[in-house]
């Protein structure tokens, strides 16, 4: 059956739109993870809805917390002070600890330094293709907010860094559990040292760990090395479930990540360098 | 003009209610993706070419929202958008089975596509999300379809 002019005409634009999708793919291939401006056009336009969004529900839940649920405050203020209670019994151990090694004045200097660069902020958004492999945040380069910043949960557990695009209000952190990221890591035992991608599921993978290395086990922590140059040495990372071994030169070390969704509606993004204060 | 309004709104829509679905828990977005819904019932209401823009746009608009390559979820909603849209335009989708299992099928097709053409270029193993994404079209489908019912109804009564 042949078709009509008006149809053909239609399969042509059809055509156009597929060629255009294909140049745009093929048009990345150089740049790597590199977004182009396109991508960081469209991250522009929509993240403010995400923003509006987030901020609406958050402000309904507010009003609700305020006039509906005043019954519960006396216990949520009650748990809060015993939190508090404990954090200040905790802050003044290691502050004890520290002073061992630093003045106090000194000490007190470097606290308030990390108390002024730590910047809160709400997750608007998650990655659309894999949870797991970013957020968006809802504060952006106004706030201070700049590439490769490193992201705490509200643990201080790793979350992952600052990457592009980041526009006034709103950034883009890669996950610790995302395939293309690439933390320096070390076994709190027994101080093996290995890289951990993100592997599948949410899980990671601690890679570069020789088989005839007989020393790392299941159920150890493993937190950052600092080699990679991004991110201090110290913060947990995660524990490792499983050690395999396969043809391969090096282990298959599968790590539980202490990153937990469901906890993740803000984190800290520190906007200095902590490796300077170490 | 009110096409444009209406596209425009169901796109705002679709990124209102992504993010919405994500703050309420992050595994719902494996089980449902409002910008294929908003691709598909676009598609059905106003055929091919309409539905390949909307696929284009909103294919895009998932990609820029993801740390993925630029236009792999432009290019498979383009493509559902527009097959969709000549498909139904060709045979009758309109009763509530045919509907449904019609949008199931697009729908699925859609998803194995786009997760072929990720395996293809990134060579990465699928997240299934604890095999909520295998939900997907399902879930897709039945909200699309209920959709296209009411508005057809509701099209029915006031003609």
């Amino acid at each position: 059956m042949p078709f009509s002019l008006k149809e053909r005409r239609k399969f042509a634009l059809f055509a156009g739109l597929i060629f255009f999708h294909l140049i745009l793919i093929s048009l990345q291939v150089p740049k790597g993870n590199e977004p182009t401006y396109f991508k960081k056009a469209f991250f522009a336009v929509f993240s403010p809805v995400q923003h509006g969004v987030v901020s609406f529900f958050q402000g309904v839940n507010r009003l609700w917390n305020n006039y509906f649920y005043f019954r519960q405050v006396q216990r949520q203020n009650q748990g809060m002070r015993d939190e508090i209670f404990l954090l200040r019994q905790e802050n003044q151990t290691l502050k004890n600890t520290l002073l061992k090694f630093k003045g106090e004045k000194e000490i007190q200097e470097l606290l308030s330094t990390i108390s002024r660069s730590i910047l809160v902020c709400s997750v608007i958004g998650y990655d659309s293709s894999d949870i797991h492999k970013s957020i968006v945040l809802n504060r952006g380069s106004r706030d201070g907010v700049k590439r490769d910043m490193v992201v705490l949960d509200r643990r201080g557990r790793l979350v992952g860094r600052v990457i592009d695009p980041v526009t006034l209000k709103q950034a883009r952190v890669q996950l610790v559990t995302d395939k293309e990221s690439g933390v320096g890591v070390l076994s709190e035992r027994q101080r093996v040292v290995g890289i951990l991608t993100g592997y599948a599921e949410g899980k990671c993978l601690m890679k570069y760990v020789y088989r005839t290395n007989k020393e790392i086990g299941e159920g150890e922590e493993v937190s950052t090395s600092g080699f990679e140059g991004i991110y201090p040495s110290g913060i947990p990372v995660g524990k490792i479930i499983t050690i395999t071994e396969d043809a391969t030169l090096f282990k298959k070390i599968v790590v539980e990540p202490y990153l937990d969704f469901s906890e993740l509606d803000e984190v800290a993004v520190f906007t200095i360098d902590l490796r300077e204060l170490s | 003009m009110k096409g444009f309004f209406e596209a425009g709104l169901g796109i705002i829509l679709a990124v209102a209610l992504y993010t919405l679905l994500g703050k309420i828990s992050a595994s719902l977005l494996f089980l449902f993706n409002p910008f294929s819904c908003v691709v598909l019932y676009f598609s059905l209401m106003k055929h091919d070419i309409f539905g390949a823009a909307m696929g284009t746009v909103c294919g895009l608009l998932q990609d820029s929202l993801s740390l993925g390559l630029f236009g792999v979820a432009g290019l498979t909603k383009t493509l559902l958008g527009f097959s969709t849209g000549f498909i139904s335009r060709k045979i009758n989708v309109a009763p509530v089975t045919r509907n449904f299992v019609f949008l199931l099928i697009v729908s699925t097709i859609e998803l194995a596509l786009w997760k072929l053409l990720a395996l293809f270029l990134f060579r990465e193993r699928f997240a299934l999300g604890g095999g909520l994404v295998l939900f997907q079209p399902l879930t897709t489908a039945f909200i699309v379809a209920l959709l296209f019912q009411i508005v057809r109804k509701k099209r029915g009564e006031s003609s």
